[in-house]
């Protein structure tokens, strides 16, 4: 979704090329964000990327019940995904989205499959409190980074680099 | 109107940005160097998108009210007061993640 797009483009803004194919990801419902990724990738001049919808495991206070439903359709469909691209590796801001993807990840590497590495990056707007998507990849991210000083005390696993968007 | 895609152009026309806390909308006004009042609407927002606008507020980054009190904060406020805001660093997260994956 929007600020999360913008969020992840600043990431990759100062990535090299070596950083091939891109593989974007995100929900069905999400016009904008399409449009702000190719304007990104129109000004590199290494622009190999895909585009990827896949359903939103979870609408913004949904109930339970229903979102549990809606995440293992949303699973089905990010494994197939990942089965699919093989990434080496899954850079995520923190939508909802990108929890299914990184669960599949991590279970299709147990299946034998390439191992991704899962980085996340807590979006600059959580000063004091994590989202829930970092909260669950707290625990299974390979690097979990945040942006503000109050969250590396509270969760000492993570990177603190400063404010990196 | 409803959504651009790109409010640039009109920021960098404009003396003052009144905005929602949306963290897009707020960093990319405070990049541009732009004066901000950030409304906040306690009732319909996601708690969280009141982290980032309080804590800009507390650094003295941006003006802050709500929907009620906006009327007065326009009226009163003192633009000079508002201290610039630094900008991100995405290439030290290029460094880092060079590390990670193993390019050197």
């Amino acid at each position: 979704t929007g600020g999360h797009t913008t969020e992840i483009l600043r990431l990759l803004s100062c990535l090299s090329e070596s950083y091939s194919p891109r593989h974007y990801v995100f929900a069905h419902s999400d016009k904008m964000s399409e449009a702000k990724i190719r304007s990104f990738e129109e000004k590199r001049a290494d622009s190999q990327f895909t585009l990827d919808c896949i359903p939103r495991s979870r609408e913004v206070r949904q109930s339970w019940i229903s979102s549990v439903v809606t995440t293992l359709y949303s699973i089905l469909h990010s494994l197939r995904l990942i089965y699919k691209r093989k990434p080496d590796l899954i850079l995520c801001n923190g939508p909802g989205t990108c929890v299914p993807v990184c669960l599949s990840a991590l279970l299709l590497g147990l299946l034998g499959m390439k191992r991704a590495i899962i980085v996340y990056v807590e979006s600059i707007c959580r000063v004091e409190t994590l989202s829930l998507s970092g909260k669950i990849l707290y625990y299974f991210s390979d690097h979990f980074l945040v942006q503000w000083p109050d969250l590396k005390d509270k969760y000492p696993k993570s990177v603190y680099l400063g404010r990196i968007v | 109107f409803r959504y651009k895609d790109s409010l640039a152009e009109d920021m960098r026309r404009a003396d003052l940005v009144i905005s929602h806390a949306g963290a897009g909308s707020c960093l990319e006004t405070l990049e541009k160097g732009k004066p901000l009042v950030v409304v906040t609407n306690e009732k319909l927002m996601d708690n969280h998108q009141l982290e980032l606008a309080k804590r800009l507020h507390r650094g003295g980054h941006v003006l802050y009210c709500n929907c009620s009190t906006l009327v007065e904060t326009l009226q009163s406020m003192d633009l000079s007061t508002l201290k610039p805001f630094p900008p991100g660093h995405p290439e030290k997260f290029a460094l880092f993640l060079d590390k990670v994956v193993g390019f050197q």
